[in-house]
């Protein structure tokens, strides 16, 4: 256990907040009452509950998103410390002991801001629907028993199938770059979605996406649609704009082996390419 | 996902584009690299070993072009100006994520940068870019430096010139190497060969290995023509000497090697200033 005796009474805690969405942002200091076993959401709800900048200044509280709060949700996700994670399990004992000075608190930096540590990730869910990571039922009617899955086969697509869609991934990658569009005065809600995922679409769908794709493809009923999923992978914004810096796996906090699901996909498109091409 | 027409055609064929870049970097571009390394190194088995590896290419004649035209140039072109697309699609994060494989990400796209600049500079100091008598006439003195049939000579002049084209040299062969040698790691994955960490383990290992070879050879290059001392009057005399053998042979004929031999009025030009000074001293 991390030794109580040596931590301070407080600590400061720096957040880049943001009033809304296309607002500038500015930092700020909060002086938070160390505890034992606290993690950044419990320093959240403190900064919320004291609402008071280090300078005495009366402040609305720190926006945050949580639900779960043991890491299977993935709606904490934040930069801590300059690295992506999950605020629940981002332990204040531990950030002190990686770092001496100051917590900071910043949202993620791949995805439009809604409000200080609030971000908007519909551009991962259109990767997933892009993709179809679904299993196709066209039935409401009994279809009797599934198709057996090997101990293999079950071994291989269970890890992908722990995938969270927090986004770690996509914020670590050098290769996915923002995408923030603003909604015209005369545009209605439907047309803005509509033109933001035609956007998102041509834009890289990232390595959750790609992996997603291996795992409905290892799927006994899923992978009837695998060609379709492997064309998504081929279209703009597809596989090839992976760069291989291979982050994504580093940063993964579910130790899903999204490098090894793209290199598969990369070799499932290449089968695929060579077969379209010659019929 | 059906792709809209309206797209650009570098947006509607991105994954082909993509696929074409990573087999172009392997094969013609590398492979070309390696053997034009290997052939480079033959310099320290002498002028005239170098002078008949040199003559071996040439013998092509005219379709000589063409063949680096379709097989080295465009290639290179299509490689390099396809990988500036590339770089300008991402946006490194070494300072945040300092993994070892995303500090490669950033090397191999500094490398490339520096690899293409490398090359255009490189063919334009040697080749000078095409063969037309006026243009190399216009760009003399920074272009166009290396004749074929005085080959050793004429390389070792234009590299040995100055200390910032010597190192000029050595930074484009490392970046080369370094280029080919994580890109066929890179290719490797973008194709599905190595798919495991344990896979990619090994087969960065290979790539590693093949890059060191791959130095040495490059860096034996390198010296061979920006460190080696030589006798240049002698190596001129035996250039000269194998040219008009092949000329008595009837192997070339006297127009095709006053093109690629050093010009008359300028041959043993910087001999001669050596020769004059000794004489008055």
């Amino acid at each position: 256990m991390a030794d109580t005796s040596s931590k301070p009474d407080h600590f400061e805690v720096r957040v880049l907040r943001q009033d809304g969405p296309q607002a500038s942002s500015y930092w700020e200091r909060h002086r938070v009452r160390y505890e034992p076993d606290m993690n950044v959401i419990s320093v959240l709800q403190r900064i919320a509950s004291q609402s008071q900048t280090v300078d005495g200044k009366e402040v609305s509280p720190v926006a945050w998103e949580c639900n779960c709060l043991e890491e299977v949700c993935g709606a904490c996700t934040m930069v801590v410390n300059g690295r992506v994670r999950q605020a629940c399990t981002a332990l204040v004992d531990r950030l002190m002991a990686e770092q001496e000075s100051d917590i900071e608190l910043q949202p993620m930096s791949k995805f439009p801001v809604q409000r200080d540590l609030v971000v908007e990730r519909r551009r991962m869910f259109r990767g997933l629907e892009k993709s179809k990571a679904w299993v196709t039922v066209d039935t409401y009617g009994p279809m009797g028993a599934g198709p057996r899955i090997s101990q293999t086969e079950q071994e291989n697509n269970y890890p992908l199938s722990q995938c969270m869609s927090c986004g770690c991934c996509l914020e670590a990658c050098p290769q996915y770059t923002k995408v923030e569009l603003v909604q015209g005065d005369s545009e209605s809600d439907d047309a803005f979605a509509e033109r933001q995922d035609s956007t998102f679409d041509g834009e890289f769908v990232g390595a959750h996406a790609i992996s997603q794709v291996m795992l409905f493809n290892g799927h006994p009923i899923a992978k009837n649609d695998a060609n379709e999923r492997l064309d998504s992978l081929m279209a703009p914004g597809g596989i090839q704009v992976c760069g291989n810096a291979q982050n994504c796996v580093a940063v993964c906090p579910k130790e899903i082996p999204l490098t090894t699901s793209i290199a598969r996909a990369g070799r499932a498109t290449t089968v695929r390419a060579i077969t379209k091409f010659f019929g | 996902m059906a792709t809209k027409l309206s797209a650009p055609f570098l947006v509607r064929h991105e994954f082909l584009l993509r696929r074409l870049h990573s087999l172009s970097g392997l094969v013609p571009v590398g492979a070309y690299m390696v053997v034009h390394l290997i052939t480079n190194a033959t310099i320290w088995s002498g002028a005239g070993t170098f002078q008949r590896a040199v003559n071996q290419i040439h013998s092509l004649g005219p379709v000589l072009p063409l063949v680096e035209w379709a097989f080295i140039f465009l290639p290179i072109l299509f490689h390099g100006l396809y990988g500036i697309v590339i770089i300008r699609s991402g946006l490194p994060n070494n300072g945040s994520y300092s993994y070892f494989t995303n500090i490669r990400y950033t090397l191999q796209r500094a490398s490339g940068l520096i690899a293409f600049l490398f090359i255009m500079w490189h063919v334009f100091h040697m080749h000078g870019w095409i063969h037309n008598s006026q243009w190399r006439e216009f760009i003399e003195g920074i272009g166009g430096k290396f004749f074929p049939f005085n080959a050793a000579t004429t390389a070792t002049d234009a590299i040995q010139a100055s200390f910032l084209i010597r190192a000029a040299y050595f930074v484009g062969v490392v970046a080369c190497v370094f280029h080919l040698a994580n890109g066929i790691w890179t290719m490797g994955i973008t194709w599905g060969l190595w798919t495991t960490p344990e896979a990619q383990r090994k087969a960065n290992c290979v790539a590693g290995s093949i890059g060191a070879v791959l130095l040495g050879i490059g860096l034996l290059a390198w010296a061979g023509f920006a460190l080696r001392s030589s006798d240049s009057d002698a190596e001129r005399a035996l250039e000269n000497k194998i040219i008009d053998a092949r000329i008595e042979a009837g192997q070339i004929t006297e127009g095709e090697a006053k093109h690629k031999r050093v010009p008359t009025e300028k041959k043993r030009s910087s001999a001669d200033v050596g020769e004059t000074v000794l004489g008055e001293t």
